[in-house]
């Protein structure tokens, strides 16, 4: 669905973000892209939306390249950004006028989602708190049943209750053909939800891998004592939380803020596992 | 359905941006109306004083400083806040990625501000004028006739009928035409081109790009004439306006491809 290759890209020429960087996204996944502050996880993904241009390489994005800003490929695409705008207007007013830009618009799972999120469709979108105008942002991204939901940070600002209404519904979103991309720095807003991770660092993707192909070779155990085996461990009350090589193919849940600082620490040492 | 220009889509982009850009239009309507009036009120020949110009009709000569200076700040002002939104990071992305050609959103941009910002103000103007007309046309005999130099005191005529019915007006008119769109063409790629403080930024550049200009004119002037007086060089009035058609139709045109080119590689 999506092909980057040999991507470089940089807002200054001594400084590039990205170098020769190359992935491919498919359809029928929820990936999450992390990284540290400053690691290039909202310029990928405006990238991605052709919002900022590469310096070279080539971007595929279901056949259109997102430079060229296409009605049909950005009907097809939902970008909600960290920081965003909704003018001063009813809720009803706002899906009038935009909603008919988007032909698969769906306004029957739009009116469902706002229930869902407990905001009534009459309000005014000004006299709303930052969280709820995120979640009209969020309805209204995913009513327009765009192949690529692109979210930047999309549970900053949200309380906990709608950090776990947001994952219920984002997993009820993902179709097999549709793709969904979530950069956050908070890894365990993620939890549950994605099923494919991708780490940025030092100008290129340290990481990608499915949670399943990560716990098949990793396993994540709490540890009384360190052992040659324990790849990366982090002291904890009652010992170390270590990531260690699967070898007994045991189940372990992933824990992503270790999997995270491991390979941000030890990138060598995860690359044999993951070619 | 064609990725460049749709009409259906047009029509919508047209709709949407009226909710975004349509109070603040109205409101600087509003405005407008307002200050014409009062230049109107005050300025207007009454029945006391001396009311005449210097052919002893009624003085009405405020009207085309008025019409120019104001024409000249509504215009730049509407165009240089219409792309101006793109400076703002949220607001750039969101327009952005609008499903919307880039052309059909420069259209939009000159739909709103060639079009419909010349029309309006065309009409606001001349429906004020008319009235005022008017209204002075109706007092007429209360006006002193002692102050005119005609026995006669003639009416006043509207600033529109002036125009169309002098062969002289029509003919810079004619030539002049492309002046606002210029001034148009230069305000909108300022919006698209500077992130913040538009109209200021804008207008810094033109003042320092014509300083340049014309200091390099000047210049090469002197290089190649000296202090030579040109005889042998006649140069028709009416070559005169054509040329100032012409150069200012093209400047237009060029800064408006250029505006579309900015739009289209615009970055967030």
């Amino acid at each position: 669905m999506i092909k980057v290759n040999n991507l470089n890209f940089g807002y200054s020429k001594h400084q590039p973000l990205f170098k020769n960087m190359s992935f491919q996204l498919s359809a029928g996944h929820i990936y999450g892209l992390l990284g540290k502050n400053g690691a290039g996880k909202s310029s990928l993904l405006k990238n991605l939306a052709g919002l900022v241009y590469a310096k070279s390489g080539t971007l595929d994005v279901f056949g259109f390249d997102p430079s060229s800003r296409q009605p049909a490929m950005l009907e097809q695409i939902c970008f909600i950004p960290e920081e965003f705008y909704l003018p001063a207007i009813k809720i009803d007013a706002y899906l009038k006028a935009n909603a008919p830009f988007y032909k698969n618009f769906n306004h029957d799972y739009f009116t469902d989602l706002m229930k869902e999120f407990d905001i009534p469709v009459s309000q005014k979108l000004t006299n709303m708190s930052y969280g709820q105008k995120k979640k009209v942002i969020i309805a209204f991204g995913l009513a327009t049943q765009a192949k690529l939901i692109i979210m930047d940070e999309p549970t900053n600002g949200l309380d906990i209750p709608s950090k776990t209404q947001f994952r219920k519904i984002m997993a009820s979103a993902l179709t097999d053909d549709r793709c969904i991309v979530i950069s956050t720095h908070q890894v365990r807003d993620l939890d549950n939800l994605i099923d494919t991770v991708i780490i940025l660092d030092e100008n290129n993707i340290a990481l990608q891998a499915s949670i399943e192909e990560i716990t098949e070779k990793l396993t994540f155990k709490k540890v009384k004592e360190m052992d040659p085996s324990i790849i990366y461990a982090e002291p904890s009350l009652s010992g170390f939380h270590a990531v260690m090589p699967n070898y007994h193919q045991e189940d372990s849940k992933l824990d992503m803020e270790l999997l995270f600082n491991a390979i941000l620490t030890e990138k060598t040492k995860f690359k044999p596992y993951f070619n | 359905m064609s990725n460049i220009f749709n009409l259906n889509r047009f029509g919508l982009l047209l709709k949407r941006q009226w909710l975004d850009f349509g109070k603040v239009y109205l409101l600087t309507l509003v405005i407008l109306v307002a200050v014409i009036f009062s230049f109107y009120c005050y300025f207007i020949p009454s029945p006391i004083g001396d009311n005449f110009d210097y052919d002893g009709n009624l003085d009405m000569r405020f009207r085309y400083g008025l019409f120019i200076f104001l024409g000249f700040l509504f215009i730049s002002i509407t165009s240089s806040s219409y792309f101006s939104i793109l400076g703002q990071k949220p607001r750039a992305i969101q327009e952005l990625m609008l499903p919307a050609s880039t052309f059909e959103k420069f259209a939009g941009a000159l739909f709103y501000t060639a079009f419909l910002a010349v029309i309006s103000y065309l009409l606001i103007f001349y429906i004020i004028d008319l009235g005022f007309v008017k209204y002075v046309n109706s007092h007429l005999s209360e006006f002193k006739m002692e102050s005119a130099k005609h026995s006669h005191l003639n009416g006043v005529e509207s600033i529109s009928k002036q125009v169309t019915s002098d062969k002289n007006y029509l003919t810079y008119l004619s030539s002049y035409f492309p002046i606002p769109f210029l001034v148009i063409s230069i305000f909108l790629l300022g919006s698209v081109y500077f992130n913040r403080f538009h109209y200021i930024k804008t207008a810094i550049s033109v003042a320092i790009f014509s300083a340049i200009t014309f200091y390099m004119i000047y210049k090469a002037s002197i290089l190649f004439i000296g202090d030579k007086v040109m005889r042998n060089v006649m140069v028709q009035k009416d070559e005169i306006l054509l040329w100032i058609f012409l150069v200012s139709a093209a400047i237009t045109l060029s800064l408006w491809l250029i505006t579309y080119i900015r739009l289209k590689e615009k970055e967030v």
